[in-house]
């Protein structure tokens, strides 16, 4: 009977000591945890920079001219075709686009 | 044996009463410096979006750089390591390690990289913690209506400043822990959140539109080597700005070198006189007022007439013609008269009510009122300068309000540029919609307002406007300038301007350009009208505006 009572005692003080050690343990590991946060927070905003610098339309614009050797679309070139889809009970406010760019010739049409 | 027993005892006893209880006070406190440190967390500010979520402002965490000089031996030996890393001057970056102080800033929020590099040299007495910096990674884009916000954070110019409040972020100061090793043990408090971060704004700005307005507007500036150049691009219907722009242009990235003239958004801030702009203000009161149809006739004086001792010229000769091509011709006579028949007081109220001489209240800091003189004030002449756009002052931004007034039917929108404020996690904490102000003119006048108005593109001073399969109204302006040194008006300096909306039966868009002295021709409708066709070319495209004579062609219901 004294000795379990002991043991019991001893028990509940390890559990004791144990519990302190494993609350500083895990505070550590929050903190770490918060500085891995931190760090995936900043590469994300960092990323999140670089795709908006990289999608300025300026650049796009460069890009697309000088190096791919685009250019605007003329006069007639673009066709904008209004979709209105049956069987949807006027769904979106603004009807479904969808516009056609050609390369040939305003010619084409009528042949 | 017991008593040195005892007296041990008590002298353990008194030493544990003078620490535990007589230095309690003094020695926590001191270990607290040891192991505490309080440190100011602010929370990053807002984000800035366009229209379609692009973004155009926002925070990131940069490295600062800071040293200890009372912890430096050599402070030359540091400074000569740092500089090529920092791109400082080697003695600049001396003489802030000299000074006697504990914490001096070398360099703040510097690149990522830079941070790093410094990080691996790992320099004694040189430090670097992250600090919050401003982003606009889009360049000069938007530039004048964003502004900028200061080193720490807080707004100075444009959006940035008007709505600081909104998108400053918390700032908080917590205390942490340390151990041995100077590794934080966690805060007092588990529960110890971070600062919330400022709110974001989504503006009624599309990216695209601000692109083409801003192109096409450098473009003109620089072909017409003017002083400077400002462009509006609004929706009539709601009043939301769809692109705002001055040039030229300033990139908020690299502030330090630049004057406040440079950033000073104009569209707002800067009044001129319009010229002949303001004819269609006058013609719509005149309108309204029943004064004048269409079709009344005007008889031009052929070019010149009396005005109080002054002659009030016309560029070209006219003799009689309908009330609607005095317009077209844009006939300063025929303005004079029209004024006239108007009188002083209805004009006044007319000038009043489509809002000059009153700020439009848009949501920018800066705006003024411009200049428009109560009735009382005016001189003999000044029924008639008015008429024709001399004698009072406006903003780009009242202008192209009271043009997008006619497009919308007579009802005048408040124009506005924020949309929607969010808080981090994107919940909706305000929502801004488009604000009526007032009726100006009835439907009808709009309407014959806007025929007459296309009639100016069609075949009066506005012919470069056209954008074919579009139906385009608007009105060009040139104005002489006050010369600063003589005080008359100069006959070398000029502003060049076109103010309109297309397409004139159902406006998506209402448009003005001003051209600030340029050189050569400066009719509005040389260097400001074809800036309104390009603009309005590309962006009509871009939203999907179909052209009038658009091509009808039938779909094939699906899956047959």
């Amino acid at each position: 009977m004294k000795t379990l009572t002991i043991l019991a005692g001893l028990i509940l003080v390890f559990l004791f000591v144990w519990e302190r050690v494993d609350i500083v343990r895990l505070g550590y590991q929050i903190e770490r945890s918060k500085a891995e946060k931190l760090l995936l927070e900043r590469e994300r905003d960092q990323l999140q920079v670089r795709f908006s610098s990289l999608t300025a339309p300026e650049r796009i614009a460069k890009v697309a001219t000088e190096r791919l050797g685009m250019v605007q679309p003329q006069q007639g070139q673009v066709i904008t075709v209004h979709v209105r889809l049956e069987g949807v009970p006027t769904a979106p406010a603004s009807p479904n686009e969808v516009r056609v760019a050609r390369n040939e010739s305003p010619r084409r049409l009528s042949e | 044996m017991l008593i040195l027993l005892l007296c041990g005892f008590g002298l353990i006893l008194f030493r544990l009463v003078t620490l535990q209880v007589l230095q309690a006070a003094e020695l926590t406190a001191k270990a607290d410096r040891q192991h505490q440190k309080s440190v100011t967390f602010e929370g990053a500010r807002g984000t800035i979006t366009d229209r379609h979520g692009k973004v155009l402002a926002m925070n990131m965490e940069v490295p600062s750089v800071f040293g200890v000089p009372t912890a430096l031996e050599n402070p030359l030996r540091i400074a000569r390591h740092l500089a090529p890393v920092l791109h400082i001057r080697s003695d600049e970056i001396e003489k802030k390690l000299r000074q006697d102080r504990s914490f001096v800033w070398v360099a703040r929020k510097v690149l990522p990289e830079q941070g790093r590099q410094l990080e691996h040299m790992s320099l004694e007495g040189i430090g670097v913690v992250m600090e919050g910096r401003r982003f606009y990674p889009k360049g000069p884009l938007l530039s004048h209506v964003l502004g900028f916000a200061g080193i720490d954070g807080e707004g100075l110019e444009g959006l940035e400043r008007h709505y600081d409040t909104y998108l400053h972020g918390e700032k908080r100061v917590t205390i942490l822990q340390r151990d041995a090793l100077g590794r934080t043990v966690f805060p007092k408090g588990l529960a110890e959140q971070t600062p919330a971060p400022g709110h974001a704004l989504t503006l009624t700005i599309d990216e695209v539109v601000q692109y083409i307005a801003e192109k096409e507007l450098e473009e003109a500036v620089n072909r017409a080597h003017a002083k400077a150049g400002t462009i509006i691009v609004l929706d009539p219907q709601s009043g939301a700005i769809l692109a705002m722009a001055v040039s030229p242009r300033f990139d908020q990235n690299a502030m330090a070198a630049l004057t406040p003239d440079r950033w000073r958004n104009r569209a707002l801030t800067d009044t001129y006189e319009p010229g002949s702009t303001m004819k269609v203000v006058v013609a719509a009161a005149a309108l309204e007022e029943r004064l004048m149809t269409p079709g009344t006739m005007v008889f031009g004086e052929n070019g010149r007439m009396l005005v109080a001792n002054t002659t009030i010229h016309d560029h070209e000769k006219h003799g009689w013609m309908t009330f609607a091509q005095m317009i077209q011709k844009s006939s300063n006579i025929g303005a004079a008269k029209t004024g006239m028949i108007l009188g002083e007081q209805r004009l006044y109220r007319y000038l009043q009510a489509f809002g000059f001489g009153l700020r439009t209240e848009i949501d920018l800091p800066g705006e003024v009122g411009g200049l428009l003189k109560p009735p009382k004030e005016w001189g003999r002449r000044s029924l008639a300068s008015i008429s024709m756009g001399q004698e009072i002052g406006v903003t780009p931004m009242q202008m192209v309000i009271a043009a997008a007034t006619l497009a919308n039917g007579g009802v005048m929108m408040k124009p506005y540029l924020v949309s929607e404020i969010r808080d981090q996690k994107g919940h909706l904490l305000k929502e801004l919609l488009p604000q009526v102000k007032r009726r100006v003119v009835s439907a009808a006048t709009a309407r014959t307002m806007t025929t007459i108005l296309e009639g100016v593109v069609t075949n009066g001073t506005g012919t470069k406007a056209a954008i074919p399969g579009y139906r385009v109204a608007g009105k060009t302006g040139t104005a002489q300038k006050i010369d600063p040194r003589t005080g008359t008006y100069s006959a070398t300096l000029f502003v060049g301007s076109f103010v309109g909306y297309v397409p004139a039966d159902a406006p998506r868009l209402a448009m003005i350009i001003v051209i600030d002295e340029p050189q050569g021709e400066a009719w509005g409708g040389t260097v400001a009208a074809p800036v309104f066709r390009r603009v309005g070319e590309q962006v009509l495209n871009y939203l999907g505006v179909s052209p009038n004579d658009q091509v009808k062609i039938a779909m094939a219901p699906q899956g047959q």
